[in-house]
């Protein structure tokens, strides 16, 4: 990720959904260093849903198994929520799980991208800015609603090819190594060059 | 009839159509605005928090293990407890999710091979007490001067051979499987 953008995150209301709290604490931490000087945290769905519906949030922090149900299943709640004015906001899923298989299910759950644990400043800065400044579309179909889920074939692990003939890569057992934060970046690459 | 089917049928199409439309969030256009705290300003704020609690992470450390202990001799204690699969789990990933955020990188690389076994002992393969004792046992190391600041690519024959072990694991025959 080349991006090299400010973020300014002065007012701007950030929720951390994690069981562990001492995660959230360097979450939290982090994001102060970073000028964020409104943050709520969460560390069970309850919560997350009493304050999603109770407020307007800028932007959600979640982690990929918060229990009890998982972060995943709740994006796909509060997307699929009609009702939900929180409904199209940026949703980062924390995982510690690096599988290609996992982080499509988090693409097609409606995740905006998703960061793999250990968290480092650096990546959590560059994933915030990549957010902030890579306008996606969203798309909402009779089984889908979320961020523009179609990518670029480029940059896929393991050398995939971009040519024209090359096979649609069908999506993965749960098996397979862990990804890197570059390999799951690229699976959240927008796929139309010139699409802002 | 026949035009009350044609206009079902169109009908239809339309829902099943994709929707794309731009949405304009909030926290993209807040985040865009000037002012915000130049990145590698922020970036080296945020280490600096991390720095501050790295005294203290000993200690959380400490807690973890002793729990992450207590779960697994539960499992084959006379005091066994059903339960000890989750919280042994449950202290394998927090362990794992912020061991090498805190530059205890080998933590969160035994860590994470612990959970791939609990995972994989849910999944039905039999309770192997060496197999867990022996990743105890590196948490302990891994988190020992000088080990807490060594990466895992520096002890090769440790974390070679604790990788082998998961993928054995996950090379067991059916009838192995509960």
């Amino acid at each position: 990720m080349k991006d090299r953008h400010t973020i300014n995150l002065g007012d701007l209301v950030i929720l951390i959904a994690d069981p562990n709290s001492y995660l959230r604490r360097l979450i939290f931490g982090m994001l102060r260093g970073f000028g964020a000087n409104k943050l709520l945290e969460v560390d069970q769905s309850l919560d997350l849903l009493r304050t999603l519906t109770g407020q307007k949030i800028d932007i959600l922090l979640c982690d990929a198994r918060f229990p009890p149900h998982g972060g995943l299943s709740l994006t796909k709640n509060i997307r699929r929520d009609i009702h939900n004015e929180n409904r199209t906001i940026p949703i980062l899923i924390m995982s510690s799980d690096g599988r290609e298989a996992t982080i499509k299910s988090s693409r097609d759950a409606g995740a905006n991208m998703v960061i793999a644990k250990p968290i480092s400043p650096k990546v959590l800065y560059d994933r915030l800015a990549w957010i902030a400044f890579s306008s996606r579309k969203f798309v909402d179909t009779a089984t889908y609603f979320g961020p523009d889920r179609r990518f670029k074939i480029e940059g896929y692990p393991n050398g995939v090819g971009r040519r024209k003939e090359d096979k649609v890569i069908e999506v993965a057992e749960e098996v397979g190594p862990a990804l890197g934060q570059d390999d799951i970046d690229s699976l959240f690459t927008a796929t139309r060059i010139g699409q802002s | 009839m026949a035009k009350s089917t044609k206009r079902t049928a169109r009908t239809k199409s339309v829902r099943h159509d994709a929707r794309i439309f731009a949405v304009g969030t909030r926290f993209q256009k807040m985040a865009r605005r000037p002012g915000g705290v130049p990145r590698d300003q922020a970036i080296e704020r945020a280490q600096n928090f991390i720095d501050e609690l790295k005294p203290e992470f000993v200690n959380w450390l400490d807690r973890k293990l002793q729990e992450l202990g207590t779960a697994i001799q539960q499992a084959e204690g006379s005091s066994f407890d059903v339960s000890w699969h989750e919280r042994a789990y449950r202290s394998s990933c927090q362990l794992q999710d912020v061991g090498a955020t805190m530059g205890f990188e080998l933590i969160t690389f035994v860590a994470n091979n612990l959970c791939k076994i609990l995972e994989v002992i849910k999944m039905g393969i039999a309770y192997d007490r060496e197999i867990i004792k022996c990743h105890l046992d590196a948490l302990l190391l891994a988190k020992s001067e000088p080990y807490r600041n060594l990466c895992p690519e520096q002890l090769p024959e440790m974390t070679g051979g604790l990788q082998r072990v998961v993928e054995l694991l996950g090379k067991l025959p059916d009838r192995e499987v509960k």
